[in-house]
């Protein structure tokens, strides 16, 4: 295998990699940080997906000043990732600040312990 | 002229208002809760008044693709388009409808329960950005765009489901709801990844268009993907361990809102279904998945119903079995989609017209029920008793809710399962004998509710009343369903056939 081949396996590889480990995180981690540790790593592996989609090797950034040439790289999965990142730093505030006020009320971050809805 | 402008900006309006309000009554509501208030009403009032402006645009003349920024190149020329762009159908007629009802009622019924809650400015703030959010998912023509509202109504529902955050049950019910809803949207982006790395597009028309190309194995995965996700959000079984929990604690004058926003992600996957994936799997495959899933969720959830004593969470399963019967309808409307079977276009008027039955009846029940908790603090249908006697109204909004559920003539609820029975049954029987037994027991189960709730000797459970504002929510959904139930034909004639028409055709003929 040339090492062209692998930089360009490398990010799909780092992307199912980061994956795994969020999801494993998500369903088999009972302390909720845990977990919430988990959404961010597969937030950033998705991003990392959107990105290494858009790579087109040997193409110009979109700024038209200075290109050399109008082979110009997508913009879009950029933009994309941008807003994603956006929207992760405010769900995982979120997720964040309910936690806190989990521990408040049942002095546990445990799932185990937050059986209460099913009463 | 000022009229076509605004006429022709109305679906841009219906996002631009809710969102300009929520920031406004946010900041404004700092100097004074009244001032709120006050913003709140113009805002929800002036997005209603936009759906209507659109509504009656696209029912008396045409619908259109509404595009975003520059003018050239419009849509009918298109080659490379990265434009956002709204699509007001029909489809998209129905679905803000059924919104717009549920959050009239909803909101007026908030005016006086939260009265007591501190912080309403933010409450107000969350209910409006849900608004926007579950408008946007419905009206939107485009992947990414989807999953921007998606997350903002995740966002917002589940800040609203913990509202009341000095309960510990509802902070875990909307924790349970927002991971799943953020692994949820993770999912939808990686398979909108999957979906622009291959066709390079996120404009559903062009998708449709590439799809109708080449329909490829990592296609297949984005729609499974996609397809878990947003029956997910629709509270379908097997994915619906949430439901009864979000709906169960979150504050009771929102209930009904936050079950139509998972109406609107049905709405979605069904417009992804039949807009963007139709081209290219088999359409009595993907049929075949929304009528399994469908018809799971009409057993399990009714018979999850039947165990329950909790009111509000008996409502939840019995809307979870409800989520099922649109599901199996829309289903066999797809599995016959282009076959030329006259049966499956009446199975989509009848699970279409039943999703705008299904927003106004629930909400009607979610209501009333909370109604029952908020002047007895007593949740548990084993301890209520009598209420009668002293709730005249709120026991027959109950029983109408009840019995539109249930499907009991001459109810609306019965006209669109009447539909769904008829053209179920020529597609296959047995789903039609779910169908009626599931309505049955649901009977079954709403009768008991409303015996033991509220016949009988009276108790004097009552610690408060029920003030004015909260009768007039109930009365609107009251008055709705009685218009449904009085002219379910004209209902279908002017709202639902436009709406199959929209689902069917509205990506069709976009291309040259």
């Amino acid at each position: 295998m040339s090492w062209d081949t692998v930089f360009m396996i490398m990010p799909y590889l780092t992307v199912v990699i980061l994956l795994s480990i969020g999801l494993y995180a998500v369903l088999f981690k009972k302390n909720l940080i845990k977990i919430i540790m988990g959404i961010a790593i597969m937030q950033n592996g998705t991003n990392l997906f959107l990105v290494s989609l858009a790579y087109r090797d040997g193409y110009y950034a979109p700024i038209f000043t200075g290109a050399e040439s109008t082979e110009m790289v997508m913009p879009t999965p950029h933009a994309l990732t941008l807003t994603s990142i956006v929207i992760g730093l405010a769900t995982t505030a979120l997720l964040l600040s309910f936690t806190m006020m989990i521990k408040k009320h049942y002095n546990s971050i445990n799932t185990e312990d937050m059986r209460r809805c099913k009463e | 002229m000022t009229l076509d402008i605004i006429i022709e900006n109305s679906p841009t309006f219906i996002l631009a208002i809710p969102l300009l309000f929520a920031f406004l009554t946010a900041v404004l509501g700092w100097v004074s809760e009244k001032i709120g208030e006050i913003l709140f009403g113009i805002g929800l009032a002036l997005t209603v008044f936009f759906v209507g402006v659109m509504s009656f645009e696209v029912l008396t003349a045409e619908s259109w693709f509404y595009v975003f920024g520059a003018e050239s190149p419009s849509p009918e020329n298109i080659t490379s388009f990265f434009r956002i762009t709204f699509i007001a159908d029909g489809f998209a007629v129905l679905a803000t409808i059924t919104i717009s009802i549920t959050a009239v009622a909803a909101g007026i019924y908030s005016y006086s329960f939260m009265k007591d809650e501190s912080g309403l400015n933010k409450f107000y703030t969350l209910f409006l950005l849900t608004l926007a959010g579950v408008n946007g998912m419905v009206l939107t023509g485009d992947l990414f765009n989807l999953f921007v509202w998606f997350e903002v109504t995740s966002v917002a529902s589940c800040a609203l489901i913990a509202f009341k955050n000095y309960r510990g049950r509802s902070v875990e019910a909307a924790l349970k709801y927002m991971v799943l809803s953020t692994v949820g949207g993770l999912v939808v982006l990686f398979s909108i990844g999957l979906l622009y790395g291959q066709h390079g597009v996120l404009n559903y028309a062009l998708l449709r268009e590439g799809i109708a190309g080449s329909f490829t194995f990592l296609d297949k995965l984005a729609l499974g993907l996609l397809a878990v996700v947003f029956a997910m959000k629709a509270s379908s079984v097997p994915m619906h361990m949430w439901a009864p929990d979000a709906y169960g604690e979150a504050p009771g004058s929102v209930t009904p809102f936050i079950a139509v926003t998972s109406l609107g992600s049905l709405f979605v996957l069904f417009r992804l279904f039949f807009g963007v994936f139709s081209v290219g799997l088999d359409v009595a495959i993907l049929g075949s998945l929304l009528i399994v899933l469908g018809a799971l969720s009409m057993i399990v959830g009714v018979s999850m119903a039947l165990v329950q004593s909790d009111l509000k969470r008996l409502i939840a399963y019995l809307s979870v079995s409800q989520v099922g019967y649109m599901m199996t309808a829309i289903g066999v409307g797809l599995a016959t989609l282009r076959s030329g079977e006259g049966f499956g276009d009446l199975a989509m008027q009848g699970g279409l017209f039943h999703m705008l039955n299904d927003g106004v009846y629930k909400a009607l029940l979610f209501l009333s029920a909370v109604a029952v908790i908020h002047t007895t603090d007593i949740r548990s249908l084993n301890d209520l008793g009598g209420l009668a006697h002293k709730m005249p109204y709120t026991t027959f909004f109950f029983l109408f809710g009840a019995l539109s559920i249930a499907g009991i003539p001459p109810t609306s609820g019965f006209s669109s399962k009447l539909l769904i029975y008829k053209s179920v049954y020529l597609y296959s029987p047995i789903l039609a004998i779910i169908a009626l037994v599931v309505s049955i027991i649901t009977f079954a189960i709403v009768a008991k509710a409303f015996f033991n709730a509220f016949l009988g000797p009276d108790q004097s459970l009552m610690k408060r009343r029920i003030s004015k504002p909260m009768l007039w929510g109930m009365g609107i959904l009251t008055v709705v369903l009685i218009v449904f139930t009085l002219f379910p034909n004209v209902v279908v004639a002017e709202i639902v056939d436009p709406a199959v028409e929209g689902l069917i055709g509205s990506l069709e003929g976009v291309l040259p």
